[in-house]
């Protein structure tokens, strides 16, 4: 059986809140870049990006194979129009105009069989010629065909194509059976005409009946017997049919995520964007020069990179707080870019990213408009919290955009105090656009070092750089300032 | 041995009124569906007139309330139906099916009997309507005949199960050998791409038959057939010839008959499945009534029914309802007149107890839209209907009556309800009252029944008919509300 699998992306689906990440994260831009208006490489790629569940294993198995892909890019990009063009001949050449009427299956399926033989001779025949991958995604995928594929096959299944294309007739045995109606009847290979057996059969006994010409009701009811005997093989060469087309089509979908990395291995080129690939270690979470890729496409440049270590094992939370425009949300949307590139295996634009796991990313951002009118601003987030709670595991990723704001600073530092200590102790990691100080403080003192406070630079003439630093808590600074002014009163 | 009828006595027919006024017929199509057949819709139309023919229904539902009973008795009406339906084909049929199809209804027929008997006698029947037929049962399969009619048809059987050939259609020719041997273009196909694994959805062409599976060509290819295969074919013939009739009579009126009990079991697993229970009557000689939870089955199918009790101890035996409108008070009054009839009927009755008398009949005097042709007033025609209830009512008749002598004044609607009721409580009949008139409810021999409102809405009625005086005023209750000062509000806002 031909088996192949070029992504492993195994049950998983599309995490719970898919739509809310695509959003938050500006996927739509990456992906329009990556699928160059491929409507199947977009929609690879959206599953691939937003996949509920991977493992690093997983990860660097699709690494490899994007590695692969780069370097074998004609191969690829060959294979990927051969299952192109074959799905677009069936689509201009193959009608089930009638799937209840087994004569009209059996002509179309078999006239696609012979399409599909076309095809995959052509498949062969260029793997025949393609110098060997290396990486397991791709290697597995060329043994699969030639161990199934062979010009034995082919012929095979252009022979059975013939057999219906013409108008031999039908042969089949038959039984007796209720009220002594015809059943059982199978479709018989037809017997080879001046064949020694058919000489046979000719001479032996045989009973012949002739429709009258004019018997019109009898030449319906010839018609009915035909299609149903026709119809106890029509669902299977309908199944032989679609399972080559499910073939075709699985491949050109698995292909046409390596030839979106292709398309978006253009554009670092094009900008200049630095190029790598995840790497996992335990208790490190850092990346140099992480660029924000999808204000790059905006910007169709590069923009300002961010660098950051946390050697921390277990779960850790970045808050990033201070002055508007300062570039925080970019901060966090780069970063939630890169670790979906990344668990995706493909490369991030950076010059180095460690993450200790590939977990899920969840985002819950702030939003201009609230959907509905019904129920106050903050009820509404705190459901669209709630909605995620229950897919969250270990060594997941929550990036949060203000959440919680939509109430006064003194409730809502309460519940955001509530919501990101439960995440951390639960193992989930959390980055944190936020104003809210009560919590910033609070956290920061009971947290310690799990906790990183991202500031935006200021230079000493107060001009914005667009980079954040290190931050740290200034208690006290306002009562200090308070006392100050008080005793310069 | 002669077959008795599975439904005991017959009865009389209801009247037209009652059959109206209780919304019988509304009953019927759901118990028979709307193609209602005319024998069992007859049937449901009569009254029995002694209990112990009511009673002797009853056991037999006993019975047919038991799952494994029910299911057999279901099954062999099935097949005793295709039996006759494959007879009923056998007489148009071409001559090279006819054989065929003979020997088919009396295989049917052969299992259906063995089958049904040997799973009733091992389970414990105890109505004399199915015990009788068992033994009935009994004395046919025992019999020569049946013994010696299974025995060729097993043989006629096993000669066409030989009988295979191989048919090539080619234009408008149609060849036919006796098979020998050839390869399974299906299972061909099926190896030879195996090696594409697909998702695993089927997709199955269905192709729907354009002709039967009866014809002249079809007769054409098994003349061809029985030419190769001669014996077999003998053998299928001669069994039609010696086994002309299969399905005995008594066998045909009980498979007639079940659908009596089988159709109305039906009915109840509908009825229940929403949650409503179905019971089995128990006539009462000293008077008494004690139903509880009864209720509409009309309601109850969409799931709104709600169930209401009914007692007394045979001393007072009329009942006055009154209460708030759109209270259900016409549903609690109609609901206990479709049980009364239903317990007529011989058939379990919508209620979780029930406890009876086995009325001797049932009267009503619902409104008619008033006929301005008509001669007589609608409060003319009331009276009218009032003294022809009390010229035939006794002290086991149930009178149902939805406000009458409402087309007057109250004080003269009371006063011909005080007389009215006064004629059936001397004659001890039972009587169902609905007015709006409260005063009616203070007579000495009343029990004051009341259509209660929600008390969690007052402007909304519960359903539920409870014992109790009329209430004095609903308005006060309803200028509460509409402030809001109402138990569950008040308790939301201090709450």
């Amino acid at each position: 059986m031909i088996q192949f699998d070029l992504l492993r992306l195994g049950k998983a689906t599309r995490i719970s809140i898919a739509d809310d990440v695509r959003t938050d994260l500006e996927l739509d831009k990456i992906v329009a870049v990556a699928s160059n208006g491929d409507k199947l490489i977009a929609e690879t790629w959206m599953n691939v990006l937003l996949l509920g569940e991977t493992s690093e294993e997983d990860v660097r198995y699709r690494q490899d194979a994007v590695k692969d892909a780069l370097a074998h890019r004609e191969t690829v990009l060959k294979m990927y129009s051969i299952s192109g063009d074959v799905l677009d001949r069936l689509r201009r050449e193959i009608f089930f105009f009638r799937t209840d009427d087994p004569a009209v299956v059996v002509h179309e399926a078999s006239r696609g069989i012979e399409i599909f033989a076309d095809a995959l001779e052509e498949l062969i025949t260029l793997l025949r010629s393609t110098p060997r991958f290396s990486s397991k995604a791709f290697s597995d995928l060329m043994e699969s065909l030639f161990a199934n594929i062979d010009e034995k096959f082919i012929s095979s299944a252009r022979e059975v194509a013939k057999i219906f294309s013409f108008d031999q007739g039908i042969d089949f045995s038959v039984k007796l059976g209720k009220y002594n109606s015809l059943i059982d009847p199978i479709l018989l290979m037809p017997k080879e005409k001046g064949s020694l057996l058919s000489k046979i059969f000719s001479v032996g006994k045989e009973y012949t009946y002739k429709l009258d010409p004019r018997d019109e009701a009898g030449a319906q009811i010839l018609y009915d017997i035909e299609r149903w005997v026709l119809s106890q093989v029509a669902s299977t060469i309908l199944k032989a049919y679609n399972h080559i087309k499910e073939f075709f089509e699985e491949l050109r979908r698995q292909l046409s995520f390596y030839v979106g990395a292709m398309n978006l291995n253009d554009f670092f080129d094009k900008l200049g964007l630095p190029r790598t690939y995840a790497e996992f270690e335990q208790g490190r979470f850092s990346f140099e020069n992480l660029y924000c890729l999808s204000l790059s496409i905006s910007r169709s440049g590069k923009t300002v990179p961010y660098s950051l270590e946390i050697q921390k094992d277990g779960a850790f939370a970045v808050l990033i707080s201070g002055a508007n425009r300062g570039g925080k949300t970019t901060f966090i949307k780069a970063v939630g870019q890169a670790l979906l590139l990344a668990r995706s295996g493909l490369f991030v634009p950076a010059e180095s990213f460690y993450i200790p796991n590939p977990g899920a990313v969840y985002t819950h951002f702030l939003r201009e408009e609230e959907r509905t009118l019904s129920y106050g601003k903050f009820e509404e987030e705190v459901k669209r919290f709630r909605g995620f709670v229950g897919s969250l595991k270990k060594g997941d990723f929550v990036i949060m955009d203000e959440s919680f704001s939509t109430t006064n600073q003194l409730e809502a530092s309460v519940v955001a105090e509530n919501v990101v200590s439960a995440l951390i102790d639960s193992g989930i990691s959390v980055f944190y656009v936020t104003f809210l100080q009560d919590f910033i403080y609070k956290f920061v003192t009971h947290y310690g070092d799990k906790i990183v406070l991202l500031v935006p630079e200021r230079l000493e003439d107060g001009t914005r750089t667009y980079r954040l630093m290190r931050g740290s808590l200034q208690p006290g600074y306002a009562m200090d300032l308070w006392k100050k002014l008080h005793n310069s009163g | 041995m002669e077959y008795e009828s599975l439904l005991g006595k017959r009865g009389r027919r209801a009247s037209d009124q009652v059959i109206w006024d209780l919304r019988i017929s509304e009953l019927l199509t759901d118990i028979l569906g709307k193609e209602k057949d005319e024998y069992l819709g007859a049937l449901y139309l009569e009254q029995l007139d002694e209990k112990d023919a009511a009673v002797f229904r009853l056991n037999v539902f006993q019975d047919m309330l038991r799952k494994e009973v029910y299911d057999e008795v279901v099954k062999f009406v099935e097949k005793i139906r295709e039996c006759m339906r494959i007879l009923e084909l056998e007489k148009e049929a071409y001559e090279q099916h006819k054989p065929g199809l003979h020997l088919d209804a009396a295989l049917e027929y052969i299992e259906a009997l063995e089958s049904f008997h040997e799973k009733l006698s091992s389970v414990k029947i105890g109505s004399e309507g199915l015990k009788h037929f068992l033994a009935y049962l009994n004395s046919i399969i025992e019999s020569e005949t049946f013994r010696s009619m299974k025995e060729r048809a097993y043989e006629a059987k096993a000669a066409r199960e030989k009988i295979k050939v191989r048919v090539k259609i080619i234009g408008d020719k149609i060849k036919v050998w006796s098979y020998d041997d050839g390869e399974d273009l299906a299972s061909f196909i099926e190896a030879l791409f195996a090696r594409f694994k697909g998702s695993g959805q089927v997709e199955e062409v269905k192709y729907h038959r354009t002709a039967g599976e009866m014809s002249h060509i079809h007769a054409a290819i098994l003349e061809g057939a029985f030419g190769f295969f001669k014996e077999e074919y003998n053998i299928l013939r001669k069994f039609s010839e010696d086994f002309p009739s299969i399905i005995d009579e008594g066998v045909r009126n009980f498979s007639k008959e079940a659908e009596f009990y089988i159709s109305y079991v039906k009915f109840m697993r509908r009825i229940e499945e929403k949650g409503y229970p179905f019971v089995i009557p128990r006539f009462t000689t000293d008077g008494s009534i004690k139903v509880k939870g009864f209720y509409s089955p009309l309601l109850a199918k969409i799931g709104k029914a709600i169930p209401n009790d009914i007692e007394t101890d045979g001393e007072k035996r009329i009942f006055t309802i009154t209460g708030m409108n759109g209270g259900g008070k016409t549903t609690f009054s109609i609901s206990f007149g479709q049980l009364s009839y239903l317990s007529k009927l011989g058939v379990p009755v919508p209620a979780s107890e029930a406890m009876l008398p086995f009325f001797s009949s049932i009267m009503t005097a619902f409104p008619i839209e008033e006929d301005k042709g008509e001669e007589l007033s609608r409060l003319e025609h009331d009276v009218v209907r009032a003294w022809n209830i009390l010229k035939s009512a006794n002290d086991s008749s149930l009178v149902i009556t939805n406000e009458l002598f409402s087309t007057t004044t109250s004080e003269e609607g009371f006063q011909l309800a005080e007389l009215f009721l006064g004629e059936l409580n001397k004659k001890r009949a039972y009587c169902l009252y609905v007015t709006f008139i409260p005063k009616v409810a203070s007579l000495s021999y009343v029990i004051s029944l009341v259509a209660m409102p929600s008390r969690e809405e007052p402007l909304r009625p519960s359903y539920k008919i409870l014992p109790g005086s009329p209430p004095a005023e609903y308005m006060a209750i309803r200028i509460a509300a509409k402030y809001q000062l109402v138990y569950e509000k008040l308790k939301g806002m201090l709450g």
